[in-house]
Formats: C-alpha cells, sequence, structure tokens
C-alpha cells in the first residue's frame, strides 16, 4: 500500500517527518533515523551460499546412484578385508574412482556453473553516488546510502534521484521514468498534486530514475527497500524460479536410466542370490551393473556442449547467466518483448514531416547520415531554419569526430531529436546559430505549450529580427493567419486548415509526437536593431504567424527487428510486446516491426471498418489484439487466457510490473515456454517468473541484469533469433549425444548379465567401463554437440514442453534394445575370439566363473589340455577386457556416424573426421567387431530411409 | 515446477488403469494389439537375425582355429607349478596322522589323480630316451606318450604305503608343472622345494633330486597327444616331531632351466608354489 505523501501540504509533510524545509533535518536525527530505517541503498538478493551449489553438484543426478555404487564398494572391501581376500582392494580402489568420477564432475560442472555467474559480478558495481542534502541548515554532499526519510535533498538536471521524493520545489524539472513504467517519453515534474495514484502523480519522483533536467528540491519518504522500486525488486526476489526446460529434460532422462539400472539391478541381485550366489558377490555385480547402465560422463559432456554454445552465443552478444538457459531459447514459443529499448532505440527521431501539403518520410534507422526526402522546396529550407534556431539543445564539447547519432546531447528527448535531424541534413548547427544570434526566448512550458525565439539573422543586409516559434500543433496553428507552400505565404484558408488537420490526425495516429513550426520575421521599422525584447511582457507579436510545416517524433523500431520478428514468426514463435507505453505508440510500433502484421485488424479496427460497435464484432475475427493495463486490470485469468489462445498478435499496453507477472503467468498456462525481453527495473519479476529472461546489456538497468538468464549485449533483438536457432540446434545435438552415449550402455550392461547367467569369465571391468564413459567416449560425444543442423531448424515449430522429450521412448528402446543389442554382440564376439584363439573354446568357457576366480586353483585346463595359472587366466581376463573395450570403441565410431544425423543419410552430410583414442591390444581385435560396426551402419541407414519415406510414422 | 498442482491420487490411478486397458481406442500398454504384434514380429525378425549373424561370424571364428593347438600361446610362456591333493580351501594341509579321517580327503585324491599313472593304463605308451626332448614328426596324426611309472615315486606311490605316509606323519604331496602345449626346458629341470624356516622339515624327492625328465617334453596338446602323462615330482615331508602343531610353509620351485621362470612378482604360482602343512598327533 502506498502512502499519501504526494496530497499532503508542505506544512503538513513537516509535520509527519518532523523535518524543516528551509534547514532539514538535523545531523543527530538523521544519524538517529539511520540507524533506525538502515541504509538507503537495495538489499542484494540473497544469493545461494557457494558450498550448497557445490554439494547440490554433488547430489543431483547420476550422483547419488554413483554414491550408492562407491558405498557398496567399500562396504564389500569392508566384508572382504575381514574374510581375508586378497583381492579386496580392488572394491576399495573402484569405490574411491567411483567417489572420484561424482566429486570431479561435481567440481567441474560447479566450476562451468561459476564461470558463467562471474561474468555478471561486474555489473552489480555500482558507482557510490552523492547527494545534495540540506541538513543542519546547511547543504551538504553525503553519499546517497545515508540519506534518511525527512532529508531535504536538490536535484538537477543529470542526477540519479537518490530516493523515493516528494517535490516542494521545482523549475523545468523532467524525469526518465522510463526504467520504472515504460514510457520512453520525459516526464515533467512540479509541486503539484495531479494524481490520486502516486505512481502517476507529478510531485513525487522516484528511486533510481533520472533527472533529465531542470532542477528540485524534495523531500525524501521513502529510503532503500521501502522505495517503488524497491518495491519492485521484491516482488521479483518473491518469484521462484523457474527450472529451466532442459534441467526438466535431464532429469526425466536420469529418471529413466536410473530407472533402468536400479529395477535391472535389482532384478539381476535377485536372480544371482537365488542362483545361489554369495550375497557379497551379489552386491559386488549390482555395482557393475550400476557402473555400466549409468553413463558417468554424460552430464560433464552436456555442461561441457552448453558451455560451448554459451561461448559461441556470447560470441554474437548474448551472454548467457545460467548455463541451461542455452537451450530454453531453443523451446521457446513465446516471447513477450518490452517496447522500449528492445524493439526500439530508446532515442526520439524524427520520423515525418509535413510541409507543402505532403507528408515526407524520415530516415530512421541508427546509422542515419543523410536524409533522402526532397529538400529542394523553399519551404524545406525556412522550416529547417525553425528547427535549428528554435531549439534549446546542444552537443557536448569535443563530439566532432563522434557519429551524429551517437553524440551527446544536453536536453530534452524531443530537442535531441530535432538537433540531430538538422545536424544531419545541415551541418554546423552551433554554427548557424552563431551567425543568428539569438536576442529572446521564451522556454517550453505546459501552459502556453510552446518555444518561442528572436534572432538576428545571418544575412548582413537584411536588418529585420526572425520570430520562430514551435509548440502543440494546435495552439500554433492558432497563431497563425498564413501558411507557407512551396515558399510563397499563403492565406491560411479553411481548406488548408483542413489539410493541416489530416495530417496531424494521420500522424498522430502513428503514435508519433508532432510538433508544430511557424515563423514571423519582424518589421524592419516597428523593431529597429536597439529593440528591447522582453519576454515577460511579450513586447512582440505572437500572433498572425506563418505556418511552415509539422514533424513528427517517435521511439523508432530497431532496423534490426521487423527481420527478426518475421524469423520468430516463422520458427513458430509468437512475439507478444507487452509495453508501460500508450496504446496507440505500442500499436504503432507493433504494427511497423510485425508483431502485428500489415494485414491483421484489432477488434477495433474491424469494428471501425464495419462501422459497428466494438461489442458487436465477432473476436474470433480479430488476429490482433491491443489490451490496456486498464482492461486487464479487471479481467479474469480465463479472459486472459481466452485472449492469448484467440489471438495471435498481442499488444499490451500500459502495463504495470505486476501485470507483466500476470500474462508471463497466463503464457506459462498455455504449456508455452515464455521468454521475456525488458531493460527495466518495472520488467524484473516478468524476467524472473519467465522460462528465460533476457534483459538489455547496454539499457537495461542492474534490478533487469541480475533477474535475468541471459543478456543481449547489444540490446540486439535480432539476437534472439541467434540465440533460438543455438538453442534448437543444441536440443537436437544433446539428443544425439545421449543416443551416441545410451548405446554402449547395453553393451557394457550385456558383459555382466551374461557373466552371472551363463557363469563366464568377466567380458569387461567395471574400471574399464568407467575408461570407456570418462575417457574415450567423452570427445566423440563433445563432438556431437558441433553438428551441424540437419534440416532448416528455424522453420519448424517450437518443440511442445511435454510432447518432444530430449529422451523419449523411441531413442530409448532403439539405443538399447536394437543398436546397444548390436553392439553387445559384436563386443561379445571380439571376446569370444581372444579367449579362443589362446585355447578356451566358447563352450570351456561357460560355467566356468568359480573356478576361473579360484585364486588357489592354478591348473585349470584349457580347451587344448593346457593348464592355466590364476594369474596368466587373470592376465588373459585383461586381454578379454581390451578386447570388449575396443569393440565397443570401434563399434561407438560407426554409432558416432550414424548419430550425427537423426534422418538425414550420412553421405547428406559433412564428415568430420574425429580420431577416439585407442588403447594397444593386439591389432587385429580391432577388426573383430568390425562387421558389426559397418552392420550397426547398414541398419541405421536403412532406418533413416525408412523415417524418410514414411514420415509420422509411430 | 512449482505450479503444477500435485493430481489426487484417484486420478493417477484411472490413468494408469487407462494406460494400461484403453478400453475405447482398444490399446494395451499405450499401443493396439496389431501394433503391439507388429512390434513383436519386428523385434522376433530382429533378433533371430542377430542370433543367426552371431552364429554364423562364431562359426567362422572356430572355422578359422585349428583343433590341434591353439593360436596363440604368449598367455602361458611359463608354466605354472600346483601340487596335488589340492586342498579345498587354500593350499594348507591340516591333518591329524592318527586320525584317518582328516586326511581320508587327500589320499583319495591322490589314489584318483594316480589311476591314470597306473601300468595298466600305459600300455600304448613307450620308454623314451632319458634326459633328451621326445620330438616327433609333424606328419604324425597320434602323438606318442612316455612312460612316467608310479614306482619312480617310490614311497609316495601308493603302492607300498597307501596313507601316502599321511598316516606315519610323513605326508606325501606330489608337484607338478602345468601342461603347455610345445614348451620345451632347457637345462636339468628339477623341483626344490625349502621350509621357510630351517631344520623344521626333512624333505625327500622322488624321483631322486626332484627331477623333471625332458623326455616328457614337448607336449602336444589334447587332442594329438591323448596319452600324454605329465612329469611328477612327489615331495615327502618328515616334519620334526618339535615342529608339529606348527604351520611349516614349504615353498617349492622349479630349478636349472633357464627358460622356466620361477621369480614372478606379481604370479605367485609361476614355476613356484607355496603350501603350508600343519600335522597333529
Amino acid at each position: 500500500v502506498l502512502q499519501d505523501d504526494h496530497k499532503l501540504s508542505k506544512e503538513e509533510l513537516e509535520e509527519k517527518y518532523t523535518t524543516s524545509i528551509s534547514k532539514g533535518l538535523t545531523s543527530a536525527r538523521a544519524a538517529e533515523i539511520l540507524a533506525r530505517d538502515g541504509p538507503n541503498a537495495l538489499t542484494p538478493p540473497k544469493s545461494t551460499p557457494e558450498i550448497i551449489k557445490f554439494l547440490k553438484q554433488m547430489v543431483g543426478g547420476f550422483s547419488i546412484l554413483l554414491w550408492v555404487g562407491a558405498l557398496l564398494c567399500w562396504i564389500a572391501f569392508g566384508i572382504q578385508l575381514a574374510q581375508g581376500v586378497a583381492s579386496a582392494f580392488d572394491n576399495l580402489y573402484l569405490g574411491v574412482v567411483l567417489a572420484l568420477v561424482v566429486i570431479l564432475t561435481g567440481i567441474f560442472a560447479y566450476y562451468q556453473e561459476a564461470k558463467s555467474t562471474n561474468i555478471m559480478a561486474s555489473f552489480s558495481k555500482m558507482i557510490p553516488q552523492q547527494a545534495l542534502v540540506i541538513r543542519d541548515g546547511e547543504k551538504k554532499e553525503v553519499p546517497a546510502e545515508q540519506l534518511v526519510v525527512g532529508d531535504i535533498v536538490e536535484i538537477k538536471g543529470g542526477d540519479r534521484i537518490p530516493a523515493d521524493i516528494r517535490l516542494i520545489f521545482s523549475q523545468g524539472c523532467k524525469v526518465d521514468n522510463s526504467s520504472l513504467t515504460g514510457e520512453s517519453e520525459p516526464q515533467s515534474r512540479s509541486c503539484d498534486f495531479t494524481h490520486e495514484n502516486p505512481l502517476e502523480t507529478k510531485n513525487i519522483a522516484f528511486y533510481s530514475t533520472t533527472c533529465l533536467e531542470g532542477t528540485a528540491t524534495g523531500m525524501v519518504i521513502n529510503t532503500g527497500d521501502h522505495t517503488i522500486i524497491g518495491r519492485i525488486a521484491s516482488l521479483a526476489s518473491g518469484v521462484g524460479n523457474e527450472k529451466t526446460p532442459i534441467a526438466i529434460e535431464i532429469e526425466h532422462f536420469v529418471h529413466i536410466v536410473a530407472g533402468v539400472a536400479v529395477s535391472i539391478g535389482v532384478l539381476f541381485f535377485i536372480i544371482a542370490v537365488s542362483m545361489k550366489y554369495k550375497v557379497l558377490d551379489s552386491i559386488i555385480f549390482l555395482i557393475g551393473i550400476i557402473v555400466a547402465n549409468v553413463p558417468e560422463g554424460l552430464l560433464a559432456t552436456v555442461t561441457v556442449s552448453l558451455s560451448l554454445t554459451a561461448k559461441r552465443m556470447a560470441k554474437k552478444n548474448c551472454l548467457v547467466k545460467n548455463l541451461e538457459a542455452v537451450e530454453t531459447l531453443g523451446s521457446t514459443s513465446i516471447i513477450c518483448s518490452d517496447k522500449t529499448g528492445t524493439l526500439t532505440q530508446n532515442r526520439m527521431t524524427v520520423a515525418h514531416l509535413w510541409f507543402d501539403d505532403q507528408i515526407y518520410s524520415a530516415d530512421t534507422s541508427e546509422e542515419q547520415t543523410t536524409q533522402s526526402f526532397d529538400q529542394s522546396s523553399q519551404s524545406w529550407a525556412t522550416l529547417s531554419k525553425i528547427v535549428t534556431l528554435c531549439n534549446r539543445a546542444e552537443f557536448k564539447p569535443g563530439q566532432e569526430n563522434v557519429p551524429i547519432m551517437k553524440r551527446v546531447v544536453v536536453g530534452d528527448a524531443s530537442e535531441t531529436a530535432l538537433l540531430k535531424f538538422a545536424e544531419v541534413i545541415l551541418g554546423d548547427v552551433m554554427g548557424i546559430r552563431k551567425r543568428n544570434r539569438k536576442l529572446a526566448e521564451i522556454p517550453f512550458n505546459s501552459t502556453n505549450k510552446f518555444q518561442l525565439s528572436i534572432h538576428e539573422t545571418e544575412d548582413p543586409n537584411d536588418k529585420r529580427f526572425l520570430l520562430v516559434m514551435k509548440g502543440a500543433p494546435e495552439r500554433i496553428l492558432e497563431r497563425c493567419s498564413t501558411i507557407m507552400i512551396n515558399g510563397e505565404e499563403q492565406p491560411l484558408d479553411r481548406e488548408r486548415a483542413e489539410a493541416f488537420q489530416t495530417a496531424y490526425m494521420e500522424l498522430g495516429g502513428l503514435g508519433e509526437r508532432v510538433l508544430g513550426f511557424c515563423h514571423l520575421y519582424l518589421p524592419e521599422d516597428e523593431f529597429p536593431d536597439t529593440y528591447p525584447f522582453d519576454t515577460d511582457s511579450m513586447n512582440f507579436p505572437t500572433s498572425n504567424l506563418c505556418f511552415v510545416g509539422l514533424l513528427s517524433m517517435i521511439d523508432p523500431p530497431r532496423s534490426t527487428v521487423p527481420d527478426a520478428v518475421s524469423k520468430c514468426r516463422s520458427a513458430g514463435i509468437k512475439v507478444i510486446m507487452v509495453t508501460g507505453d500508450h496504446p496507440i505508440t505500442a500499436k504503432a510500433i507493433a504494427k511497423s516491426v510485425g508483431i502485428i502484421s500489415a494485414n491483421s485488424e484489432t477488434v477495433e479496427d474491424i469494428a471501425k471498418r464495419l462501422n459497428v460497435p466494438v461489442e458487436q464484432v465477432n473476436k474470433q475475427d480479430a488476429r490482433a489484439a491491443v489490451i490496456n493495463g486498464m482492461e486487464l486490470k479487471d479481467m479474469t485469468a480465463e479472459q486472459l487466457d481466452e485472449i492469448l489462445i484467440n489471438h495471435s498478435e498481442i499488444v499490451f499496453a500500459r502495463t504495470s510490473p505486476q501485470q507483466k507477472l500476470i500474462i508471463v503467468e497466463g503464457c506459462q498456462r498455455q504449456d508455452a515456454v515464455v521468454a521475456v525481453t525488458g531493460d527495466g527495473v518495472n520488467d524484473s519479476p516478468a524476467l524472473k517468473k519467465a522460462d528465460i529472461g533476457i534483459a538489455m546489456g547496454i539499457a537495461g538497468s542492474d534490478a533487469a541484469k541480475n533477474a535475468a538468464d541471459m543478456i543481449l549485449l547489444d540490446d540486439n533483438f535480432a539476437s534472439i533469433v541467434t540465440g533460438v536457432e543455438e538453442g534448437r540446434l543444441i536440443f537436437d545435438n544433446l539428443k544425439k549425444t545421449i543416443a551416441y552415449t545410451l548405446t554402449k550402455n547395453i553393451a557394457e550392461l550385456c558383459p555382466f548379465l551374461i557373466y552371472i547367467i551363463a557363469s563366464i569369465p568377466l567380458p569387461i571391468g567395471t574400471i574399464t567401463i568407467l575408461f570407456i564413459d570418462l575417457g574415450t567416449d567423452i570427445i566423440p560425444s563433445v563432438a556431437l554437440a558441433y553438428e551441424k543442423a540437419e534440416s532448416d531448424i528455424m522453420n519448424r515449430r517450437p518443440r511442445h514442453k511435454k510432447k518432444d522429450r530430449l529422451v523419449n521412448e523411441q531413442l530409448a528402446v532403439y539405443s538399447y534394445l536394437q543398436i546397444g543389442i548390436l553392439q553387445s554382440i559384436g563386443a561379445f564376439l571380439a571376446y569370444f575370439t581372444v579367449y579362443a584363439e589362446q585355447g578356451w573354446l566358447p563352450n570351456t568357457l561357460l560355467g566356468l566363473r568359480v573356478n576361473w576366480e579360484d585364486d588357489y586353483y592354478n591348473d585349470i585346463e584349457d580347451s587344448y589340455g593346457q593348464e592355466w595359472t590364476r594369474y596368466q587366466r587373470t592376465y588373459l581376463q585383461w586381454s578379454g577386457y581390451t578386447a570388449f573395450f575396443v569393440s565397443i570403441t570401434i563399434q561407438q565410431v560407426a554409432d558416432l556416424i550414424i548419430r550425427k544425423t537423426r534422418r538425414n543419410s550420412i553421405f547428406q552430410q559433412d564428415l568430420i573426421h574425429e580420431s577416439p583414442f585407442f588403447p594397444f591390444s593386439r591389432v587385429q581385435y580391432w577388426f573383430v567387431a568390425m562387421p558389426y560396426a559397418i552392420l550397426i551402419w547398414v541398419y541405421d541407414e536403412i532406418r533413416k530411409l525408412f523415417i524418410r519415406q514414411y514420415p509420422g510414422s509411430k | 515446477m512449482s505450479k503444477e498442482e500435485k493430481k489426487p491420487f484417484s486420478q493417477t490411478m484411472a490413468e494408469w488403469r487407462q494406460f494400461v486397458y484403453n478400453p475405447r481406442s482398444g490399446e494395451f500398454l499405450g499401443r493396439t494389439a496389431k501394433s503391439w504384434g507388429l512390434i513383436l514380429l519386428f523385434y522376433l525378425v530382429f533378433y533371430g537375425f542377430l542370433a543367426a549373424l552371431f552364429t554364423f561370424t562364431m562359426w567362422v571364428l572356430l572355422q578359422t582355429l585349428s583343433g590341434d593347438i591353439p593360436k596363440y600361446r604368449d598367455r602361458i610362456s611359463s608354466p605354472g607349478l600346483m601340487i596335488s591333493p589340492k586342498p579345498v580351501t587354500a593350499l594348507e594341509f591340516y591333518f591329524n596322522k592318527s586320525d584317518s579321517k582328516s586326511y581320508a580327503e587327500y589320499v583319495s585324491t591322490l589314489k584318483q589323480f594316480l589311476k591314470s599313472y597306473d601300468d595298466s593304463k600305459q600300455s600304448k605308451n613307450i620308454a623314451c630316451t632319458a634326459g633328451k626332448l621326445f620330438e616327433q614328426n609333424e606328419d604324425r596324426a597320434v602323438k606318442q606318450a612316455c612312460q612316467f611309472n608310479r614306482t619312480m615315486l617310490g614311497s609316495c606311490s601308493g603302492v607300498e604305503d597307501d596313507t601316502f605316509g599321511y598316516a606315519k606323519g610323513t605326508p606325501c604331496v606330489l608337484v607338478k608343472m602345468n601342461r603347455i602345449i610345445g614348451l620345451k626346458p632347457e637345462g636339468e629341470p628339477h623341483i626344490q622345494c625349502s621350509p621357510k624356516e630351517e631344520g623344521k622339515v626333512q624333505i625327500t624327492y622322488f624321483p631322486d633330486g626332484g627331477t623333471i625328465d625332458l623326455m616328457y617334453f614337448p607336449y602336444y596338446g589334447k587332442n594329438l597327444h591323448a596319452d600324454y602323462l605329465q612329469p611328477l615330482v612327489a615331495v615327502q615331508l618328515a616334519i620334526n616331531s618339535s615342529s608339529t602343531k606348527e604351520d611349516v610353509t614349504i615353498e617349492c620351485k622349479i630349478m636349472g632351466s633357464p627358460n622356466l621362470r620361477n621369480e614372478d612378482d606379481r604370479d605367485k604360482f609361476l614355476g613356484r608354489i607355496s603350501f603350508k602343512v600343519q600335522m597333529s598327533e
């Protein structure tokens, strides 16, 4: 609930805050209040302690499963040690390795996460701010942090407002509230109570907004977290962070794999126990099954892939704060974009001109250096002179080498726009002003709504003075009796006045701010050289002037935005504009960037076209909708849902921060993945609520950047499109990576199952499995993250959050039951080959396990009558591991090849050359599984052929 | 997801039931019977094909192998030593010389083991020239085996003493060298055993000096050399009466042959073996 300080008189305020407007607080009293209220600063958002973040990495994902494995290992070690089994230490080491795997991948993920968070730290550094305050009857500079309620502060143009202030004195004060409300136009501030709503009234200036010009004195009424901005910030921190879609997908995947691991593990534990294996042995089997099933390296791979993409995106000016957000853009189905600063350039620019009874369009692009409209008319020469002279804005000195559009200007937004416009066309505005010396001036004020100045002319022979005036068009027109057409003064008759009205309405309808310009050459005889112009008594004519033309200004869209919006469209992403600005302006910008396409209409448009009341229009006919914040306030959630569903092109205007939040929630109710872009403090709650919040890097406020997941360093909406593309690509590629990784799990698992059931010597050891998972498989799976897109990923719809999963049934079944089995068979062939060639034929191996593993049985006979010691057998077993390992690796090469594409034949894609790392082994064993590797390839090519021939079948 | 409300349990159950069998679409576990049938058929064909392929490749593999000798013997370049009888647990003999049951297992194992060395079984074997390798012609389909008479084992042969000395407190242990195809020992291989602590046991070897005669080598494999008998060395231990009830560790090694290794750090049975004996009265 907001206070009503804006309604109180100065005396009441003094009383309420026990202060004095002239003398301020005493230092002692200020110190007391400071002690009571705390410093005037926003409490930074609570961050999770680093140790918690670290521990989270230790227990997330498969870690729990691996911890269980490690624990089982140590238990087995303990028991075996007590029993005096020689190989007990193997289990100790395996347990240590498993724990190390968890810890190292945890550290790695933590490091990656921390690295991307660290980039952010630089943003939160703020320069300490000073405030000019009256205390003990003296003006003092104190740090803004020490301001307290009741302090009297003085502000001037260029200052940041140090707290929420009730103005008690103001002179031409204007503030930029855009970071708070999203309005791009400067707001004037006076001491008058103008509106019930403290947010709208003119006598309150808000913390963290900037004073653009003028001076003011005010009393601090709120500090720190109690300020409006503080409340919005706390609203933002109250919004829970949603889990990112990729986090949900990975969780889903972890559940699948962990489910398979645990159920197979338990199943075979039971089988093993009922086959009269010792419980201890069964536990060891269980460990093997867990280790084989869990893709230990995968989460690290995912992290690497994501951070590689994050890096790539950073190069394209998308800075990702939260690694998982990399993918979120890819699944985004609705973008709620702020207007000011995101879609627009956030500076007023001259967009249209009207003179000689004709509308001209001006170039509004960011990098304009010339203007191409017809400048031959004499009227234009006259108009340009008024624009140049009747203007108080000035370039800050020392910017001669800076492009005109980038120069810093002292002055308000409209005057700045006019100054730059004139500079672009005429050049050296300051020189022209010098040659046409200004003699008198009435600055713009809200009562007369015009600005006027009187100049000497630069023609030495012309002794007349030139009076130039600009202001609200209707007010200017009132003061004119003639109008300039093609350089000739003509009487302003009704026809001309109507033409003016039409043009004025048309430009106004475009959401542009229109200014009228007129002039008058003062007759030499009445106004001689020495005439004393007095602006207070206005001893000069201010009527019967000559109307010259209109100029209209707008905060124009960025030139890259329309293209980006249409790309989002074709990518199936709905772009919704959510702004604090006026509906007309919002709609005009929406139309010009394509958020409302050229041929779609709102309900109001249809009503106007058919000439029927709005209520009679069938809402289904209107594709577009412009919703005012006031309407939104009265809407129920269902009504909002209806709008979101029925209209494809939506603009929300005059929205408050809370409403932005409501809109985002409404979109999320439609199962959409919502991206929100914004730069202001007012956007921060929505940024946080969104699945991915995107803040502007240049124009964005710190609050917005803190709440966002991603920052556009160049403030360019088009960068989002890049982000979407990268996000979709990484999702596709992670799918490939996972498919690739899952396949070999079966080939790692089968050995254990066959080992238990057929009692053959163990084909592959746990450590070897870890070596595949964490060694040879890492590089290829990361390489898959670099795959190029198979088809135009920007032409398909965003994935459905609940239907298009990262790991679905088909992927799991195909990897596990088809390619996985194929791979296992290939690997077993290699295993049997190694044993057979050393003298152990397959039939001898069956049922051999118990004797094979007996440490004291040192003369086991092989198929040829030779006898083997335990160590010789172990050594052979290791050779078997190597062969099995090599076969898996070789077949993983085939797997890598087939996984490079999901639909296209590999012959349609460029092959890049990877060389997974091979350990030493008898060279021919590399080739035993080769036919199976080739078979995998051929088989998958056939599958892809079918997929292409019969798309969409189950 | 914070927003997602928990579904009531009954609804979850209903959804599961729906999933298990959906009467409307006739879907069972999310698929129709026909779909399941096709899938089943596919996997039947697929796994059938894989099985056939695996069988075929295994067959090809076996075709490349000789039935007589394995392709490689590099994992067993040097033979291990082993003893008979082999106690069930570790290589530790525990027995009471006055309790025949305590060593019955050992005795019967020895008897069983030596059966193939009976003269009656060796009628086909020939007497070979001692001290020389008995290399046989390549084209000989069935290789001849050299005789190894039980009598060579002296008092451990079981001929005179059918308790192999266990009843007298002088147990016999047979030491044998693992068979390896094509192994040709050099020099004059013999078994040498020594107790870990000097003086606790007197050791007698049969044949004298624990010799392993070269005429028993090379071995040609189970298939070609069916009658082959590997040479044995019997070790008879006479444990000093003062050392009864104590563990006596005995280590046997193959000596006198440069190509038979007996000092491998990792393989404790390569060319050597150690076992414990504990005898009570």
